[in-house]
């Protein structure tokens, strides 16, 4: 059995995994004030991209990363002109009523494809020994590639032209188009991004746990608990939520049957929404 | 007028059911300073709206240095030139006073000569050169509007359209922004301005368009305009 230090540390690299995915969630709606109920499916197929390509194609494992970047940005882009454009300045339920079909659509063909059997990826890492504790491969560098991609997120929104105008876009959508920015561009772009930061966020997921291709709604209700947390919209809360929600499963997994994680994490959802509305570290709206 | 850069002809527009601007037509003279004046609810700002394609025209046309673009949208105008610096100056706020004039300049027509461009911006509101680090929304409303006019001299604009001006800024300040207008006219800018404040309109501008109920009301030089009886009575208070 592992202390309960080194289940907490457990826990925080495991919830920098939630924290990224929930960064996809919250990049679209800080950039166009879209909740995307596609973002599920868009997790449970990169897992399911890892599966393909790992055991069919024998990529290695992490060589399937940047596929999965890529091909969950151009999906991405494909699903906003699908989904979301024309829809968008119309009622907000009709985005959540179409992404969310487009949802039942992927995971409707996945479960034809696959079935609903628990997939595995077998994934070696060594594992690595600090005192007493011992601490698996496959999270450390999961939390690594984690560190990686948001912080490559990071330069592109801070240290890029065109990232800068995704933050104007998101900042007063109408004053960048009359600066000359292509809006419609850039918000298909954001939502690629949204989109493939959740496929990594489920490739990764996906060389630490089983999953089946029902697995996305459970961590979709995740990334909604962790951007409670954070602030929707807010891409530092969505990381320190996503780690606050994985130390608090670790910790909770002391005490308690794993099956009960889940239930303290949507109490502490409805609980979060009711005393801290805009999220306990919403500093600002980003 | 010959050297109009800018021509609006019958323009109509509004929102949903609901027609604003009945057939409006106007031009924007090379290097001269026009002013669209009116009461509040004219219809000034939902014309000019129309003209840089953040709203779709009902009807008209719009044309630029002779090129219809009345269907182009806002960042295609904003591309070849045509610029406006909306109402409540709407700028980034999240974002610093240098990445406001860098997304002024996002198009190719910006980036062209950006680093020339930035020191003049400078050199006119040297106030913004002090503050380059500091974020837009934390700015007062003279200097928000100072950056918002910077922003939009950053895209390299031919006409350069302002809406309401002086809205909310001390009297100095604006004399301040009318006098760097001025400078920038006889640097050969063209601009179009539409102000609330008809004294200061007609004291400024070359030629001006008075606009009451979405429709033009009359038009002339400002002298002319100002001895109107009608004018003096509804819009100079006299």
């Amino acid at each position: 059995m592992l202390g309960i230090i080194a289940a907490i540390i457990d826990g925080v690299l495991i919830g920098s995994v939630y924290g990224l995915a929930a960064l996809g969630l919250t990049l679209i709606w800080g950039v166009m004030e879209v909740i995307n109920l596609t973002h599920g499916a868009a997790i449970v197929a990169g897992m399911f991209g890892l599966y393909l390509l790992a055991n069919a194609v024998h990529i290695p494992p992490y060589a399937t990363l940047p596929l999965i970047l890529i091909g969950g940005f151009l999906v991405g882009i494909v699903l906003y002109w699908i989904s979301v454009h024309r829809l968008m300045g119309r009622p907000p339920l009709m985005i959540l009523l179409s992404t969310f079909a487009v949802n039942l659509v992927v995971i409707g063909l996945g479960t034809a494809a696959w079935g609903t059997d628990l997939f595995n990826v077998p994934v070696s890492l060594p594992s690595v020994t600090w005192g007493r504790y011992t601490f698996s491969g496959t999270h450390i560098l999961a939390a690594a590639l984690t560190t990686a991609i948001a912080g490559a997120l990071y330069l592109f929104l801070y240290h890029t032209k065109l990232g800068k105008a995704v933050r104007a876009v998101a900042n007063n959508r109408e004053a960048a188009e009359l600066a000359g920015i292509p809006t419609t561009r850039v918000l298909s772009l954001s939502f690629g991004l949204g989109v493939a930061l959740a496929g990594a966020a489920g490739m990764l997921i996906a060389t630490m746990f089983p999953f089946t291709v029902l697995s996305g709604d459970a961590y979709q209700l995740k990334s909604f608990v962790v951007t409670a947390l954070g602030g929707l919209g807010n891409p530092a809360g969505a990381l320190v939520g996503g780690i606050a929600l994985g130390l608090i499963e670790g910790f909770a997994g002391q005490f308690m049957p794993v099956s009960w994680t889940l239930v303290i994490e949507f109490v502490l959802f409805v609980a979060v929404l009711i005393i801290f509305p805009r999220g306990i570290f919403a500093f600002r709206r980003a | 007028m010959n050297d109009a850069l800018l021509e609006v002809e019958e323009l109509s527009a509004g929102y949903g059911e609901v027609q604003v601007v009945w057939g409006l037509s106007f031009a924007a003279a090379r290097s001269k300073l026009t002013t669209l004046v009116g009461a509040n609810g004219a219809g000034k700002t939902t014309t000019l709206r129309t003209v840089v394609g953040t709203i779709s025209p009902w009807s008209g046309r719009v044309r630029f240095k002779g090129e219809d673009v009345t269907r182009l949208s806002a960042h295609a105008k904003a591309a070849r030139g045509l610029v406006l610096v909306p109402e409540g100056r709407q700028l980034f706020t999240n974002m610093t006073v240098d990445e406001n004039l860098e997304m002024g300049a996002f198009t190719g027509r910006g980036a062209h000569g950006y680093a020339t461009r930035l020191e003049r911006v400078f050199t006119l509101f040297p106030r913004l050169k002090e503050r380059r680090k500091q974020k837009a929304g934390t700015f007062s409303g003279g200097e928000q509007q100072m950056l918002a006019i910077a922003r939009a001299l950053m895209t390299d604009p031919e006409v350069l359209i302002i809406d309401e001006l002086s809205l909310g800024l001390a009297p100095l300040f604006v004399y301040q922004l009318f006098g760097t207008l001025k400078a920038l006219k006889e640097d050969g800018l063209t601009v179009l301005l539409v102000e609330q404040n008809v004294h200061l309109a007609l004291a400024v501008s070359d030629y001006a368009y008075v606009i009451a109920e979405g429709r033009l009301f009359t038009e002339g030089r400002p002298a002319a305009l100002a001895a109107m009886p009608e004018i003096r009575r509804a819009y100079l208070g006299l």
